[in-house]
């Protein structure tokens, strides 16, 4: 007896080891790369500093009064909301749509597979000077239309509420390819058999999205929102790239401002806080939202 | 067993090794800060380090003329001394400081670095990535730099900078062949200006050219109009806690800009054009726009991209006087150095005399001061502008000389918060989302808060 439970023992010591090693290089990147720059934003938010000088003042829990009163952050909270809201809003439907016209159309639309799928492989600062020329009020893309059309100027950048909407767009544009992609791959795993014996049955192709195709999507939708929330909340290359922040504080997102407090205005001690804030706020929207979306699928433990 | 505690010292070793690494790193910039202090000793056997070095200088000389210029200075100088390697990154003007911040913080900051002056400079000094140069200045550097363009590179009675970038002022460039055509006279007053920019208005032109994406550009009718309105007093006054950018001045300049505003004066889209881009430029080279206040350098780009059409169709005036105003009308809105070289080399003054031979012999000899001449720019030395061929830079020079004092760029003379505070209120001062009331009221607390 005893020499079987060495036995179990020394196996069990092996496997031990094995995952110590196989394991060792994820957690010191997590490690390094993740867990010390979170533990390290916190304790530089306690502090007075100016990002480059070897003084550092602590004071406590100062910067985060200022947080909860900065007017700034909250409008750029805001924004974040309205820019998650119109990416969950508009993405994902687009992307399901575009996803179940390729899935139903087979092979002859490849070319739209590709073309659409182009956006995604630009890099965010190339889309957004690409697109801050193309809605430039002077000879942009928009303009000429309106004033071929007897119009005048259209100002989208520039001004305070559409400015907004117009990166949200963009930001749109960019991103509807990758869920495209996403829910084009989740029908692929639907089972061809699913397909044919509905279509026996009698369904049409809309019967078939409504009750069969969105259903057994819906896991996937589920973590796209989720995905799409957590990256609009840390949203920020595109924006910094199209305005950045402006005109005015117009479209500053919480990423943006938080760069600009570290980076520009020397105020790395409270831009830290920032990040520290915006650190607690999408963690605490992505936890919300996957409670909410496990409570109403009960049927799938995702 | 032995094995598994191997393993996991090696780990908890790794682990360690990995933050002390990283926390190292992150005070990189102690080293340079605790030796800051020490002034240059012993200038005995001052010349360039018979060693072999290697100096690194950071610039935003991105673009031709200024990046060839700069860049056949330092080969020059490695040409002389060919034992030095100068490494020399250019870097896009826009994010610029924010790449010599993480710099700095890092611990990689450049031996040799060009700022603009103003409140970055005393940050950078104050945190210890700048050493004072007032003896090399005053026992190895014989250029007669202009008062003013001293006065701009110290910081509590020490020299840290050497100016090398040339007088930087902001006028008014105007298409001649278009007043011409109207029968336009140069304005002498804001009111008067205001009567050729209704004319111009009236002819289907764009009175003035501004991309104020970039903020800094709009910045420079705010400036004037307080400038012209209150004088520098107003100003310092506001900065130092005497007063207020709620007072008179600054409410003045920015009703005007709202009343410019509304009345068309500007561009469509104004807060969306970039100049970064040129597309201010672009107006006026359309002829769609007829006036564009801007900085001095603007002559050498214009000149740069069409210099034939440019010497035919463009020309200067100052910003126009205000006649109801009691204080100087002459003062200029800009800077005297441009930019300038600090050097972040502690405790080697054979490399630090290196770079600053550098900066004083190869940056700032003839060969240089002539090639910055020939494409529109005038060196911070005395008697530089007098033989200057440009048209528009002879005007500018001019300004210079009798400008009763200069007003620095505010961005660039205010702690670097408050000066983002006044570029962003001033961009919403354009897109008329806030009151002057409001935006001048934003602006003060920045500068109390700060």
């Amino acid at each position: 007896m005893k020499k079987i439970a060495s036995l179990v023992q020394s196996r069990q010591r092996s496997v031990r080891i094995a995952a110590t090693v196989f394991l060792a290089p994820v957690i010191i990147i997590m490690a390094v790369f993740i867990i010390y720059p979170i533990v390290s934003t916190f304790s530089i938010s306690l502090f007075d500093w100016n990002g480059i000088s070897k003084d550092r003042e602590f004071i406590g829990l100062e910067n985060w009064k200022m947080l909860i009163h900065d007017r700034v952050f909250w409008f750029a909270f805001k924004n974040n909301l309205t820019l998650m809201v119109c990416s969950i809003g508009i993405q994902i439907p687009v992307a399901i749509a575009l996803a179940t016209f390729l899935d139903g159309a087979g092979r002859k639309v490849n070319f739209f597979k590709v073309v659409w799928f182009l956006p995604l492989l630009m890099s965010s600062v190339a889309i957004g000077f690409l697109f801050s020329y193309a809605l430039a009020t002077t000879g942009g893309i928009v303009t000429t239309i309106s004033q071929s059309l007897g119009g005048g100027k259209v100002d989208l950048l520039g001004r305070a509420p559409q400015a907004l909407y117009a990166v949200i767009s963009v930001v749109a544009w960019q991103y509807i390819p990758f869920y495209m992609v996403y829910f084009l791959a989740g029908y692929g795993n639907i089972d061809i058999n699913i397909y044919e014996a509905s279509i026996i049955d009698g369904a049409t192709r809309g019967q078939y999205f409504l009750h069969i195709g969105l259903p057994l999507l819906s896991p996937m939708i589920k973590s796209a929102c989720i995905l799409s929330l957590i990256g609009s909340l840390k949203y920020f290359d595109l924006i910094y790239a199209m305005t950045g922040g402006g005109p005015g504080t117009a479209t500053e997102l919480m990423a943006t401002y938080m760069y600009k407090l570290s980076f520009s205005h020397f105020k790395m001690g409270y831009g830290s806080t920032t990040a520290a804030g915006m650190f607690i706020l999408v963690t605490g929207f992505a936890l919300m939202m996957q409670t909410i979306l496990k409570g109403n699928g009960s049927s799938n433990d995702e | 067993m032995a094995v598994r505690k191997f393993v996991v010292f090696l780990l908890s070793a790794l682990i360690v090794l990995a933050f002390t690494t990283g926390c190292s790193k992150n005070s990189g910039g102690d080293k340079g800060a605790t030796v800051s202090s020490e002034t240059s000793t012993g200038s005995a056997g001052f010349g360039v380090s018979s060693k072999k070095l290697t100096i690194t200088l950071w610039d935003i000389a991105t673009e031709d003329p200024t990046k060839g210029i700069q860049e056949r200075a330092v080969e020059r100088f490695m040409t002389a001394y060919p034992n030095i390697t100068v490494d020399n990154t250019h870097i896009q003007n826009d994010t610029y400081k924010q790449k010599l911040i993480i710099s700095m913080s890092s611990g990689q900051c450049p031996d040799m670095y060009i700022h603009w002056g103003g409140g970055p400079m005393n940050e950078y000094i104050d945190s210890g990535f700048a050493v004072p140069i007032t003896d090399l200045m005053k026992e190895h550097c014989d250029i007669p730099f202009l008062d003013a363009a001293i006065a701009q590179s110290m910081y509590k009675g020490d020299i840290y900078a050497v100016p090398f970038g040339g007088i930087g002022g902001s006028g008014i460039f105007y298409n001649k062949t278009i007043f011409n055509k109207l029968g336009l006279g140069v304005p002498g007053t804001i009111a008067e200006l205001e009567a050729t920019c209704e004319t111009l208005k009236k002819a289907g032109y764009i009175p003035f050219s501004l991309a104020n994406q970039n903020k800094w550009t709009g910045s420079m009718y705010f400036m004037y109009l307080a400038t012209r309105y209150g004088g520098v007093d107003e100003f310092n006054a506001a900065v130092d806690g005497t007063g207020s950018f709620e007072s008179p001045a600054f409410q003045y300049a920015g009703e005007k800009i709202q009343q410019w505003v509304r009345a068309g004066y500007f561009p469509d889209g104004v807060n969306s054009l970039n100049t970064d881009d040129g597309q201010d430029r672009q107006l006026i080279y359309t002829e769609e726009a007829a006036m564009m206040l801007h900085g001095s350098w603007q002559a050498a780009s214009m000149r740069n991209d069409n210099e034939e059409w440019y010497v035919k169709n463009m020309d200067y005036f100052r910003f126009p006087n205000l006649a109801s105003s009691d204080k100087p009308q002459n003062i200029v809105v800009g800077t005297s150095i441009g930019n300038g070289f600090s050097f972040n080399i502690h405790n080697d003054q054979d490399k630090l005399n290196s770079a600053f031979i550098l900066a004083t012999q190869y940056f700032n000899d003839d060969t240089y001061n002539s090639e910055q001449l020939a494409t529109g720019r005038i060196p911070s030395i005395k008697g530089m502008g007098d033989t200057i061929e440009d048209h528009c830079m002879q005007k500018i020079w001019a300004d210079f000389s009798s400008a009763s004092n200069v007003q620095l760029w505010y961005d660039q003379y205010l702690p670097p918060a408050v000066g983002e505070a006044h570029k962003n209120t001033c961009q919403e001062i354009f897109g008329l989302t806030k009151t002057p009331a409001q935006a001048n009221a934003e602006l003060n607390k920045a500068m109390r808060d700060n």
